[in-house]
């Protein structure tokens, strides 16, 4: 069954669940313990450069910027060495999110684009509070709304995750390489989506927002009943993006499909890590702020293997 | 023979047929649609799809169908037309019913046998779908068999009919027929009543109508009249008491109705079954006599006795037999005041003497009290003009509770105690004269009373000549019964019940002192009666008529049959007891409460004992046939005929054809029940079709990806 998302009186504060940000904020302290700098965040910038906190020190090259000399150091030793220090300028944080038809499902009380919407609007919250700089492109076949990452686009963000609707036919590699091409400089990128193409697709799509340097963070949303399959009787089962019907007999079927979707799950958490994407399944009749969780753990251990 | 439908219309429900296969073919129509993110995956297994339109389980199709003709044939209510069973003579499945008389007139020649040979007759003319019953009648009707087709019962039942000593009685039998009738679903009716209508037996209009488009068929079996019949009409029975033993002197009176010439004719006296003695006696035709016989001396209870004519033609009304006892006499006792100056109860003894059976025993105590020993062997205490003592009133109360009987005559100085003032049926006052014109008399008489009764008839008693100068006032307590009054309304007479007994209260005097009542002739039956109802003595009947019945728990009812209570004990005490009927039959009246009634259906003697004794005489009733049934005058069958049947209608026919053809048909249907077959068929093929479907559901789910039709 299809849960339509309904729109209305919700606002961007509807996503701010103070239940979720209460979990969100733990973590963030938690955070703090173990990265230097309050101010940095949790997000490492993927650049070094003239920052407060130093890095290291490198030999002096023609064309460095003599002012950055340590003349200290050439006292001592009479030699010139530039000064290196961690950037402390603030990361870009996009959230690429899957609005196709195929993400209107929803058996549960929650329809998946619902789900991701959530999950979009905590993460942006979030990485603003971080100073981040937060942008929003949604997609199905092409890209629907465009939001240019900036500190102060937070609200146009939630406004515009508030009036996704989903109900085109969907693909990842045209949209995906439109925003390589939008997105000139290294960020976050966090792909939403449920992800129904082939792995090798998915990540030949995938493929020039990583080569661009983008660290990508990818979330597949899905239905239970696309997982368990819990059909009984014979009926005609319609594509929600093809409208093609087929009949189908649940029975014996149910567990051809569990294994296939198994093996498409797993396929693709082996290709993204291969790829060094961090890959996350989210039930949507899982809590949000359970994959929240999981994602900053998996964004601390990606800090610590860098 | 053809096959036929009670019902043809629901045949269409054959068309229902067609159901399962548009359900089949539209269920594709109705199908659900499930709603899913992407086929990517259910694409990828293979799948088998077959067109719904194209049917797969013939068979089970075939079940189905099958299964519904069946239940359309069902509700058609087929059944195999049988055109032989043609409607017959009479338009269709009759109700007959046969009315056999059993009534002792029957006996005259051989009309009882040619009436079963008529009812025989009719019953097998029965045709295959006509019902019959068989009713046999006297004075009441029984159903020997009741609306049946069965032949073989119905003979078996006729032959059970025996003539009985009942008279004719055409309305009972006659409404049982009408009943039969009324309560029949066959579309004629037919009575037969074969008797040999005698005109006693029909009253008139007694109610009876049969159904209409009923047909009615007097059948009479007697012949022109009896040429002659002698019967005994009656048997006097007077009584003397000769040197303390009683003596009967029997006299009969003997009727000869039609004959031509004087006959010579004898009549015998049969006492205990042996002929004492015979008259012979010259009667002319149409001629009544009476027979007296030498007096008997009866000595022994319940002494059978039997008048006798010489045969005829109908015997049954040539005897009449009867049951005497000797009469115990009953035990006065009068108690007269201790200081009284003068005879106050000369009138009253010499009253009670004065029996030609010695009724009374008169004993006669001048005290103020009564002793115990004064109430051995009592029956009745009357208290003539006496104040008893306390002592004395409950001694009486005593008396009265075990049975006893008690007159209080108040006069001058008769008195109650007030200690035992509850006794009495009211308060005694004080002594009213009624010495202004010619005195007071009685105004009102309780005539329905027994001790009034015998004087209710024309010239049975005069009471209006008696006056009555004084009397005491008397008011009478709530529930007292009031006998009689003076004209001014003041009461003479009234009665209280304690326990078994009866105590009466006479407000004047039984003498010639307040009253010229002593001086009256009916002074003296009214002084018998006082003491006989006083003393509970009814008066023995010598013999019942056939249909009457006596209740055998009930005293009063023994008492008036004649039960001696010293050797028939624990006949009203309601022990087990046994009666044998004249033909030799036994009744058993086994014990308990309430009523046990002794029909009283043959003529002679019956006699009651308890099982297993054989006493030396047993408690006898003597039985006489009713002597209406000996008048053989004739009824005009076709007057009652159109007494009980209605007027012919001009549109009843034509209906009764049209009806009968159909509860013909409907009667065959019901015969036949095919529908029961039909149903119980279609029932197991839905079964069937039941267990055949799962089966291939089952079959058909196990199979991957498949959508069956």
């Amino acid at each position: 069954m299809v849960t339509a998302r309904t729109r209305g009186s919700t606002t961007g504060t509807q996503f701010l669940d103070p239940a979720v940000l209460g979990r969100i904020g733990n973590l963030q302290l938690l955070a703090k313990t173990v990265v230097d700098g309050f101010l940095t965040g949790l997000h490492r910038s993927p650049y070094l450069g003239f920052s407060i906190d130093f890095a290291e020190h490198r030999p002096y090259m023609p064309g460095d910027d003599i002012r950055r000399i340590d003349w200290r150091l050439w006292a001592r030793t009479d030699r010139h060495y530039i000064k290196l220090f961690e950037a402390d300028t603030n990361a870009n944080f996009v959230v690429l999110l899957d609005v196709s038809a195929s993400m209107s499902y929803g058996t549960h009380s929650l329809a998946k684009l619902d789900y991701a919407r959530y999950l979009a609007a905590c993460l942006s919250f979030f990485s603003s509070e971080q100073r981040d700089r937060v942008g929003l492109v949604t997609f199905d076949h092409e890209i629907v709304e465009y939001v240019p990452p900036s500190m102060k686009h937070l609200d146009t963000i939630l406004h515009i995750l508030d009036g996704a609707e989903a109900g085109r036919r969907g693909s990842l590699k045209e949209p995906l390489l439109q925003i390589t091409e939008l997105l000139g400089r290294k960020g976050i990128l966090v792909l939403i989506s449920d992800f129904y193409e082939e792995p090798d697709r998915v990540i030949e799509a995938i493929g020039p927002l990583k080569a661009r340097g983008h660290d990508m963070i990818a979330f597949q949303v899905m239905d239970p009943a696309e997982l368990e399959f819990p059909f009984e009787q014979a009926s005609g089962f319609e594509d929600l993006e093809s409208h093609e019907q087929i009949p189908v007999v649940p029975g014996k079927l149910k567990e051809d499909y569990k294994r296939m979707v198994a093996d498409h799950l797993e396929t693709l958490k082996t290709r993204f890590a291969s790829n060094r994407i961090d890959y996350t399944l989210l039930d949507t009749s899982k809590p949000l702020d359970l994959a929240l969780f999981q994602y900053l753990l998996a964004r601390e251990a990606m800090r610590r293997t860098r | 023979m053809s096959l036929a439908f009670l019902v043809p219309l629901f045949l269409l429900g054959v068309a229902g047929i067609v159901v399962p296969i548009i359900v089949h073919l539209t269920r594709r129509q109705r199908r659900n649609v499930v709603h899913f993110p992407s086929l990517m995956f259910l694409e990828k297994i293979p799948y088998q799809e077959q067109r719904r339109r194209r049917i797969q389980h013939w068979f089970l199709l075939s079940l189905r169908a099958l299964a519904l003709a069946l239940l359309a044939l069902a509700f058609a209510r087929p059944f195999v037309e049988d055109t032989e069973l043609g409607l017959g003579a009479t338009g269709g499945p009759r109700e007959v019913v046969v009315l056999v008389d059993q009534s002792y007139s029957m006996g005259v020649e051989d009309q009882f046998e040619r009436s079963r040979s008529e009812a025989r007759a009719i019953f097998d003319g029965l045709g295959p779908l006509d019902r019959a019953s068989l009713v046999a009648f006297a004075q009441g009707a029984r159903v020997l068999a009741r609306s049946t087709s069965d032949r073989t019962r119905l003979r078996a039942a006729l032959d059970t009919v025996q003539i009985g000593g009942g008279a004719t009685r055409f309305g009972p039998a006659l409404k049982v027929a009408q009943t039969i009738l009324e309560e029949s679903t066959l579309p004629s009716g037919e009575v037969y009543l074969l008797s040999d209508f005698q005109r006693n037996g029909w009253i008139g209009d007694e109610g009876v109508r049969l159904p209409p488009g009923s047909e009615f068929t007097p059948m009479p079996m007697g012949h022109e009249g009896l040429e002659e019949n002698f019967l005994v009409t009656d048997v006097a029975l007077p009584r003397q008491v000769v040197a303390g033993r009683e003596r009967v002197t029997p006299s009969a009176r003997v009727v000869r109705r039609g004959g031509t010439a004087t006959r010579e004719v004898t009549v015998t006296l049969e006492i205990d079954g042996q002929e004492l003695q015979s008259r012979s006696i010259s009667m002319v035709p149409d001629a009544a006599t009476a027979v007296a016989f030498q007096p008997f001396t009866l000595s022994r209870p319940y002494t059978r006795g039997t008048v006798r004519i010489g045969d005829d033609a109908l015997s049954a009304d040539n005897a009449r037999h009867f049951v005497v006892s000797p009469g115990a006499a009953l035990s006065v006792l009068i108690v007269e005041g201790a200081g009284s100056s003068r005879d106050e109860s000369l009138y009253l003894r010499r009253a009670l003497d004065i029996t030609a059976d010695g009724r009374f025993r008169v004993s006669v105590r001048r005290a103020n009290s009564v002793r115990p020993v004064d109430l051995e062997e009592t029956d009745v205490v009357i208290l003539n003009d006496v104040q008893i003592d306390g002592a004395s009133a409950e001694r009486l109360r005593a008396f009265l509770e075990a049975g006893g009987g008690v007159l209080v005559a108040l006069a001058e100085d008769g008195g109650w105690p007030a200690s035992a003032a509850d006794l009495l049926p009211g308060t005694i006052g004080p002594v009213q004269d009624r010495l202004q014109g010619r005195g007071g008399r009685l105004g009102y008489l309780e005539y329905g009373h027994a001790v009034f009764e015998v004087f209710a008839g024309p010239r049975s008693g005069d009471f209006t000549g008696a006056r009555f100068f004084r009397a005491r006032a008397f008011e009478p307590a709530e529930g007292a019964s009031v006998l009689a009054r003076f004209d001014d309304g003041t009461i003479a007479l009234a009665e209280a019940r304690h326990g078994l007994g009866r105590l009466l209260v006479w407000t004047s005097s039984l003498d010639s002192y307040w009253t010229d009542l002593a001086l009256q002739p009916v002074y003296l039956p009214f002084v018998h009666r006082l003491a006989e109802h006083l003393g509970g003595r009814a008066e023995a009947r010598p013999w019942f008529t056939i249909g009457q019945v006596v209740d055998l728990a009930n005293p009063e009812a023994l008492e008036t049959a004649g039960l001696v209570a010293t050797v028939a004990d624990g006949l009203s005490e309601g022990f087990d007891q046994v009666a044998l009927t004249p033909s030799g039959s036994t009744i058993q009246m086994p014990a308990g409460e309430g009523p046990r009634y002794l029909p009283l259906e043959e003529s002679g003697f019956y006699t009651v004992r308890p099982p297993g004794t054989e006493p030396e005489r047993p408690f006898a009733l003597a039985v006489n046939v009713d002597l209406e049934e000996s008048n053989v005058a004739r009824l005009d069958p076709t007057q009652l005929a159109l007494q009980i049947t209605a007027p012919p209608g001009s549109d009843q026919g034509a209906l009764n054809v049209e009806l009968a053809a159909s509860l013909q048909r409907e009667d065959q249907e019901r015969r036949q029940g095919l529908w029961r077959w039909l149903l119980i068929a279609a029932l197991g093929l839905f079964v069937a079709e039941t267990a055949v479907s799962n089966w291939i559901s089952r079959q058909a789910a196990g199979a991957p990806g498949v959508v069956t039709g």
